[in-house]
């Protein structure tokens, strides 16, 4: 679940929950011929964080979504390269935390339906960002070309011209490059496994693409697996990797004391100023970067490697230890169901699978909100809202009931703030215009809010020394697709006066109007490019943010949206404070004010950087701060009358079965494949009523086939990912379905600045007009694409040297070779309990061969002889439900939350309440 | 006797060290006093209960497809006892208040201990009823009864363990331990081979619970529980700091010789609220004692509970009859005399 402004949240207001990661590094000798000799690190040793792992867990999406479009370095070149820069990222993470036991390996297969409406607008917003980019590079390179900076017989590669950007959405189940991520992930392990004595001892399960489920959703069903059954150690010590914040809520919700998230510390090593992002050399800027070849050559240019930091999940559990206890509650505290409850509550605020209430914010502490209404609540409540991912469904309404009574003042003074920024944004404006009235402010910073736009991404030192961090740039996969609040679509009378940025955003047609009015952004970079005697920063800036945002431009005035992901300079921007008010510190800026800088014509209105206007936003006809707002709301987002009570409650009702939904979804596992809540929008907290008398119920259904997701979340640009009988559907006209792949989509600002903060209006998809589609085209599928279609199942891959290799090859190989199917002996398997079965596809004693083209590299090689075993895993399945529960036998670490820590946790949380008019 | 009466230890509260005196739950162990369903002496403290006991465990092992040989548990074994006996003999080097007086029978090589059933009868009578005088000068004192008080024992016991696995359990059924009705007819015996210096044993006791379960591999050790009940230790003078000491002397031997590695203490009040609860484990209580009070010494205990056996060993092996081992109160002396050619 990506909610980029959580992991900001929590690590602001607690603290301690972070620390850094002690890493070694391999060391490097140089040899007397002039060669160098790498040392790996030996991780039998003990760990230096001074602790010892058991599990360690990667959310695999968080290494191959930045492995493919690094942020700090070119490109990989091709599949292969990708690979070896998965191998080392994951073997960069594993030498990290060192498990002494298990290595699971989790890829995203097929997701369930209510997780695609999300991925589907994350993957059209994606394909149109990487469309925009390859116009305005090859029209970049074929101006290059023109005023020869590139030659022909000068670099030969660039004659074939430049490269298109490569397809992140090819990192979706079913596809080409799925099936050769797995394959070479199983390469890796067996190769790692053969190879590395520190990997005799662990176990490693893959589940790749084939197996349905989200990768962390499979982590934590195993888990829970694992919990259920007999033989499991309460003080197994867990890690899991990834990127996304709230991996810290499935930690607590598994129960298991001793868990931690790891994750790179994004905001460690900055680029130099007046050096290239991506190879870190001066002289040039990132598009103009000719990748890493001449980098070695030069000394102490390399860019060091990001650090990584720890969350704790076991110092969470004590901050909310107190939080969650009210004085003299009513009944005992059980801090297990509190923890679930406040798990509950940060759901209300941001998740995947349901737009946020327009009343809750996390930059507005919107969790606090919560949290002071629940505690307000506890003894009117009688007990906790939830119960083993179980929502209690008059308890849930008396918390939306504390909300709604607090809805219209929130909205007000929401707007209040708005003012008060926009006033004050103007006036410093104005200052600055009579203090420098040639020179632009780079930065514009509201007064009481982090830097407008991308926020979130601030590093300070707490008080105490603990680490204030932000959210990581979030790769175009981590974006929320619904952000509500305020709110204009099409139906807005704005939208015919003129064009705004949501026309702009929104489709070819809307962009080439907008162009034939004002010059291309690459001509303008053209004229940048050729006339400019700007600082090569500025250059960076501007191309960086033109790249990163599309070629739009519109008239209005304003600020520019920033469609698709942030760039690294933005979180930059954001991450010191300081550069913000340095102008000598360039490369630090906020690209939704320099976005057109570098076409410095004036002629674009609303991007145009030379506009001193202020960033007035386009007129909110919703007007959530002025009465009747939830008529105007419905009327304009939902399209129904302003008095159809009805229609509200019925919204409601969908969002409390998502609310339900997801709890399970986090606590059990997932409750049903094809349920989905069926709007872009979130209802009022005014608009549940009588949820005591509502029954919810799920059918678990069937996950969809990779085909059947990837014909559900693709646009007909991505359609290289999908096999080739399929393509009619997407693009002619006569394909039932067509209008499921809209070229042109509409996106809402809905009272945001930026598109990707907004909601993308696509057509929801029927899953059985999709089907029956879609089975019209099955008989044309090859052998090999049928191949990737099917499920597939985790692998448990080991060393031969493993003590479990015994029962295995005994079982399955031996002379009196016994049942396909065998129950793993936790005495031999050190706790891992579940089942294996023989993979048809392992040969012992064969060779391991390297799936990969194999040329760049000498390093990942075939061997002679494999020497790891592969079977199927199967997990034990649960006997009834998991229980939100502490297991016996379990010890607690020291506590790390001092007196102070307590006194100030406790303090705050009592003063939220109603009774001090918090 | 069969592992379907087996409970499995989940404590009645966590105890995380930065909880908040609070917010931890108190839980009162008089619940349900009135509807106990009192233990008719079900378990045969006899030397007839015993080898009933041992038959039953071997047949067990049989059926589960042990082999013959290996199922016979009492082959080349120097003494059989039941677990009670041998921990009063650990503690003899420090316990100057209790006698006792034994039976011991050798047959093929194997020699059998049991209580004297007369002299055990007069014992039980007077140790109960000293037990009983304290324990009625503290009722007194609390407005409660010695039976409540024996009662709460039981309680902590229902309150601290599960009919099945906790992943086999239903929230509902662990939250509802509360209200079950509390049945003392119920017990688990535990079968172990040990062995104490040069003398082999097979001893046989009550074990109250497992931790998560009891290892397919036969090899491999049962995570057994004891859950005892105390009152909170507020007092931290010298003599009740020895008292507690004495306490745990008698817990560590009984847990010690049935090779039970944990000890759960659930703390109550006075009027028998559970305040706390504190896991010890078996291995570390001499250690603690050895830094607390020093009142006890564990090698001393083994020591000498070693050279008894190998003692009576001597004395008894392939001899016929039966004898009595006696200790009297202070006596610091152990004796053996034949009473039966
Ligand atoms: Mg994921």
């Amino acid at each position: 679940m990506g909610v980029p402004a959580l992991f900001r949240w929590l690590s602001k207001k607690y603290p301690k929950i972070i620390s850094p990661v002690v890493e070694e590094r391999p060391e490097e000798f140089d040899n007397d011929d002039g060669t160098k000799t790498k040392v790996p690190v030996d991780t039998r040793k003990p760990n230096p964080n001074g602790e010892e792992f058991d599990n360690l867990y990667l959310d695999m999406n968080g290494i191959v979504h930045p492995c493919s479009h690094p942020e700090d370095r070119p490109p990989p070149a091709n599949e292969e390269e990708m690979m070896i820069a998965v191998f080392e990222y994951t073997d960069r993470v594993v030498n990290m935390v060192r498990p002494r036991k298990l290595l699971m390996i989790a890829v995203d297969g097929v997701a369930p339906r209510a997780k695609m409406n999300q991925q589907r607008s994350r993957r059209f917003r994606s394909a149109q960002e990487a469309a925009e980019k390859d116009k305005a590079t090859a029209e970049f390179h074929a101006l290059q070309k023109a005023n020869g900076r590139i030659t022909d017989n000068g670099d030969g590669e660039e004659t074939e011209g430049p490269k298109k950007t490569w397809d992140s959405n090819s990192i979706t189940p079913g596809t080409p490059f799925m099936d050769l991520l797995a394959a070479s992930l199983r390469y890796w392990v067996s190769y790692k496994a053969s190879t590395d004595p520190a990997w005799e001892k662990l176990k490693v399960i893959i589940s790749d693409a084939t197996v349905p489920g989200e990768g962390e959703h499979k982590i934590m069903n195993f888990v829970r697996s694992q919990r259920s059954s007999p033989g499991h150690d309460p003080n197994t010590r867990h890690v899991i990797y990834g990127l996304d914040a709230d991996l810290i809520m499935l930690g607590i919700g598994t129960h298991e004391p001793h868990f931690r998230v790891l994750r790179e510390d994004v905001f460690a090593n900055e680029t130099k100023p007046g050096h290239c992002r991506k190879c870190n050399q001066p002289g040039h800027m990132a598009a103009e970067c000719r990748g890493t070849e001449k980098k070695q050559e030069e000394e102490g240019v390399e860019k060091p490697l990001k650090p990584f930091i720890w969350l704790h999940v076991g110092i969470l559990r004590e901050y909310l230890a107190v939080e969650m206890s009210v004085p003299n509650q009513p009944f005992p505290f059980q801090l297990e169901r509190a923890l679930d409850d406040w798990v509950f509550m940060c759901f209300f605020v941001g998740n995947d699978f349901l737009p946020h209430l327009p009343s809750l914010d996390i930059r507005e502490d919107g969790i606090d909100t919560l949290i002071a209404i629940w505690r307000d609540n506890i003894p009117v409540m009688g007990g906790y809202v939830t119960k083993d991912g179980h929502v209690d469904l008059a308890r849930a309404q008396i918390i939306l009931d504390g909300l709604a009574k607090q809805e219209d003042a929130i909205f007000k003074r929401r707007r209040e703030g708005e003012l008060r920024k926009e006033a004050s944004a103007k006036r410093r404006a104005e200052q600055d215009e009579r203090r420098e009235s040639g020179k632009r402010r780079r930065f514009v910073k509201g007064s009481d809010d982090t830097p407008t736009g991308f926020d979130e991404s601030v590093v300070r030192r707490g008080t105490r020394g603990g680490i204030i961090r932000g959210e990581a740039a979030p790769d175009i996969n981590a974006l929320p697709t619904f952000v509500p609040g305020a709110a204009q679509t099409k139906s807005d009378p704005r939208y015919t006066a003129g064009l705004t940025h949501a026309d702009i955003v929104g489709g070819k047609a809307n962009l080439d109007k907008a162009n034939a009015d004002n010059k291309s952004a690459a001509a303008a970079l053209k004229e940048k490019l050729m006339g400019s005697k700007k600082p090569a920063d500025e250059q960076k800036a501007g191309v960086d943010a033109l790249f990163a945002n599309g070629t739009a431009n519109g008239e209005n005035g304003g600020p520019a949206p920033v469609l698709g992901k942030r760039t690294r300079d933005m979180i930059d921007g954001a991450a010191d404070d300081g550069a913000l008010s340095d102008p000598s510190t360039p490369g630090r800026n906020t690209p939704n004010k320099e976005i057109a800088n570098p076409m410095g014509n004036g002629t674009s209105g609303a991007l145009g950087g030379n506009s001193k206007k202020e960033e007035a936003m386009p007129e909110d006809t919703v007007k959530l701060w002025e009465e009747g707002y939830q008529g105007r709301y419905y009327e304009q987002k939902f399209h129904v009358s302003p008095d159809d009570y009805e229609f509200r409650h019925k919204v409601a009702r969908s969002y409390v079965e998502g609310l339900a939904w997801v709890l399970l979804y986090y606590f059990q596992g997932c409750p049903s494949w094809t349920w989905y809540y069926p709007y872009h929008y979130a209802p009022f907290a005014a608009d549940f009523q009588d949820l005591d008398k509502m029954k919810v119920e799920f059918s678990k259904g069937q996950p969809f086939r990779p085909y059947e997701q990837l014909m559900g979340v693709m646009p007909a640009a991505s359609n290289h990912t999908i096999p080739e009988p399929f393509h009619p559907l997407m693009t002619e006209d006569d394909s039932p379905i067509k209008e499921f792949y809209p070229e042109e989509f509409e996106v809402d600002l809905n009272g945001k600045k930026f598109a990707w903060q907004g909601v993308a209006l696509l057509p929801f998809i029927d899953e059985k007009r999709l089907l029956d589609a879609m089975a019209t085209k099955y008989p044309l599928l090859s052998d090999d694409e049928n191949r990737r279609n099917a499920f597939g199942e985790e692998a448990l891959i080991f060393s031969t040297n493993h003590p479990l290799y015994a029962d295995v090859a005994q079982n399955f190989y031996g002379k009196r070779a016994g049942a396909p199917k065998f129950k793993l002996r936790p005495e031999v398997s050190e706790a891992l309990m579940g089942k294996v079965s023989k993979a048809e596809s392992y040969i012992p004693e064969s060779e391991l061969v390297f799936p990969l083209e194999g040329s760049s590299q000498d390093v990942y090689t075939n061997l002679d002889v494999d020497g790891s075993v592969t079977v199927n895993y199967h997990m034990p399945p649960i006997s009834g439900i998991h229980k939100s529960m502490l297991m016996p036998g379990v010890k607690f670490s020291e506590p790390v939350l001092d007196y102070n820590d307590v006194q100030m946790t406790r303090e705050r949380a009592n003063r939220s309440g109603r009774s001090h008019g918090g | 006797m069969s592992d379907a009466w087996m409970r499995y230890y989940y404590p009645p509260l966590f105890q995380e060290p930065w909880s908040h005196i609070d917010t931890t739950p108190r839980v009162s162990l008089s619940n349900g006093f009135d509807n106990w369903i009192k233990a008719d002496e079900s378990i045969d403290w006899h030397l007839d209960g015993l080898l009933q006991t041992i038959q039953a465990h071997e047949e067990a092992l049989l059926e589960q497809g042990i082999p013959a040989a290996e199922a016979k548990v009492s082959k080349d074994v120097d003494i059989v006892a039941w677990r009670g006996i041998l921990s009063k003999i650990m503690a003899a080097p420090y316990d100057f208040f209790s006698d006792f007086e034994l039976n011991a029978t050798c047959f093929q090589d194997t020699i059998y201990l049991e209580l004297n059933h007369s002299y055990k009868d007069v014992v039980e009578v007077n140790s109960t009823q000293r037990q009983q005088r304290g324990m009625q000068q503290a009722a007194n004192r609390h407005g409660t009864s010695p039976e409540l008080m024996q009662y709460w024992g039981y309680k902590f016991e229902a309150l601290s363990t599960l009919p099945r696995p906790w992943g086999e359990c239903t929230r509902e059924e662990i939250e509802s331990r509360d209200t079950d009705i509390v049945n003392t007819n119920v017990q688990y015996c535990s079968i172990v081979r040990t062995g104490i210096g040069k003398t082999s044993l097979i001893l046989a006791g009550e074990v109250d619970c497992v931790l998560d379960r009891k290892p397919d591999d036969r090899d491999k050790p049962i995570p057994w529980v004891e859950l005892k009940t105390s009152a909170t230790q507020t007092d931290q003078s010298y003599k009740a700091l020895k008292k507690w000491e004495a306490k745990l002397l008698r817990i560590w031997a009984q847990s010690f010789l049935l090779g039970v590695p944990k000890v759960v203490v659930g703390f109550r009040s006075p009027v028998g609220q559970l305040e706390s609860i504190q896991e010890l484990e078996t291995q570390r209580i001499p250690g603690s004692v050895r830094k607390g009070q020093r009142s006890w010494d564990g090698n001393v205990c083994i020591n000498m509970t070693a050279a008894f056996l190998e003692f009576l060993k001597e004395s008894l092996m392939g001899k016929d009859g039966v004898w009595r081992v006696k200790m009297a109160r202070h006596s610091k002396q152990i004796s053996i005399l034949q009473v039966e050619p």
